[in-house]
């Protein structure tokens, strides 16, 4: 299964200078595992960073740089930290999305849960949204950016389906009311910059349910 | 800035091969080999990118010992060995700037192994780094501008927009057309 709708370019170079951090990265992360054109990208990219980074003159290390290397390569290797499986029927996510999953999921409404994965900076958060099968997302704006990827089932957002692996970008520019198809219920990765804007009296009164 | 100098010191072949004898058996001569080369341009990429002094010194090391740690997962025909350790070194600054503690870089999707393969040409991933060179030095200086600024100053477009005082669709589009440029360059005949 290959996504179709992908990130722009330019988040690609963001992603793979190291400037794109924190939860939007992992909202990014998500959909690379489902997209190899996209990492085909990532990874063109990332030979300009590494060309880049041989151009570079060298800086002066410490004197003894060389031998302190040489003396860490001995040392024991430290134990992998425990790895954690996929959840069955979601595409792949990191780890820590993983984790929020199984540690921090938490019923918001009917039928809808939350699971927060890390917040900041600043006013930005990054969370799990599961929705119920034909549920709707209530009328909302954006005061920044906001990334989306859906980790399992699929949502319609003005027509546009939106399947596991697909990426979603909406800034303030975007006032939608996205609905859940009614597949089965509907898991996405979200990156919010700042609190979404409810856009009608239903949106304000969900909204501090749902607690985003 | 739009005339970044030749690589020096030994060609890609021979930094891919350091790593592959590395993984092989161990070779502490290689090790020593590639960190003279690698770790003084690590740390001068991350005193570019504003780390302190002692702190790149210090990932620089790190850096390195992970090559030396991960080396059986580097593949030559999809990575040039500068590449390989880019990824590495900004990983390990992510995860360096991340507050709730350090893990390792295993989620990181792009080291996963399918980048863009040519099994006809195992060296083409080696030649593509002196092909982008090239063509970063033919870009427009507008394009080349954009494109230091995402990798030697670690800022997202729509920072460089705000520095540069230009409209957001306009930092997009210059970096999407020096990718394609760089894109193009990658497809030529070999040099
Ligand atoms: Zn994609």
């Amino acid at each position: 299964m290959s996504a179709s709708h992908h990130p722009a370019e330019a988040l690609l170079v963001d992603y793979a200078s190291g400037a794109l951090r924190g939860g939007g990265r992992m909202v990014l992360s998500s959909h690379l595992m489902a997209c190899p054109a996209c990492r085909d990208s990532i990874a063109r990219f990332e030979a300009v960073g590494g060309a880049l980074l041989s151009a570079l003159p060298p800086a002066t290390l410490h004197k003894d740089a060389l031998a302190l290397a040489l003396a860490r390569i001995e040392r024991p290797v430290p134990p992998a930290p425990a790895t954690t499986g996929p959840i069955a029927g979601w595409i792949t996510t990191p780890a820590d999305v993983v984790r929020a999953a199984r540690d921090r999921r938490r019923w918001a409404a009917p039928g809808v849960w939350v699971a927060s994965v890390t917040r900041g900076p600043g006013r930005a958060s990054t969370y799990l949204l599961g929705v119920a099968a034909g549920m709707t997302v209530p009328r909302h704006t954006h005061r920044g950016a906001e990334m989306v990827c859906v980790l399992k089932g699929a949502y319609v957002d003005d027509d546009v389906r939106h399947a596991p692996g697909d990426f979603a970008f909406n800034d303030d520019s975007v006032d939608h009311r996205p609905g859940i198809t009614a597949e089965g219920d509907c898991v996405c990765l979200v990156f919010t910059e700042a609190p979404l804007v409810p856009r009608d009296w239903v949106g304000r009164l969900f909204q501090p349910l749902v607690g985003i | 800035m739009n005339t970044p100098p030749a690589p020096r010191g030994p060609d890609g072949a021979t930094l891919s091969g350091l790593i592959v004898r590395i993984a092989e058996r161990g070779d502490r001569e290689a090790f020593t080999a590639l960190f003279s080369h690698f770790a003084p341009r690590v740390k001068s990429y991350l005193l570019r990118l504003g780390a302190a002094p002692e702190a790149a010194e210090e990932l620089a090391q790190e850096t390195l010992l992970t090559v030396w740690r991960r080396a059986a997962s580097f593949d030559p025909s999809r990575a040039a060995a500068s590449t390989w350790i880019f990824t590495i070194a900004r990983n390990l600054r992510i995860d360096l700037s991340r507050r709730d503690g350090r893990s390792p870089p295993v989620d990181d999707p792009s080291m996963m192994n399918d980048g863009p393969s040519r099994p006809d040409d195992a060296l083409g991933a080696v030649e593509d780094e002196a092909r982008i060179l090239a063509a970063m030095a033919r870009l427009p200086a507008e394009q080349a501008q954009v494109i230091t600024l995402a990798f030697y100053a670690d800022k997202p477009h729509s920072e460089i927009a705000g520095d540069l005082g230009l409209p957001l669709g306009t930092v997009k589009s210059r970096l999407r057309l020096a990718m394609a440029r760089l894109r193009i360059a990658l497809a030529e005949p070999p040099l």
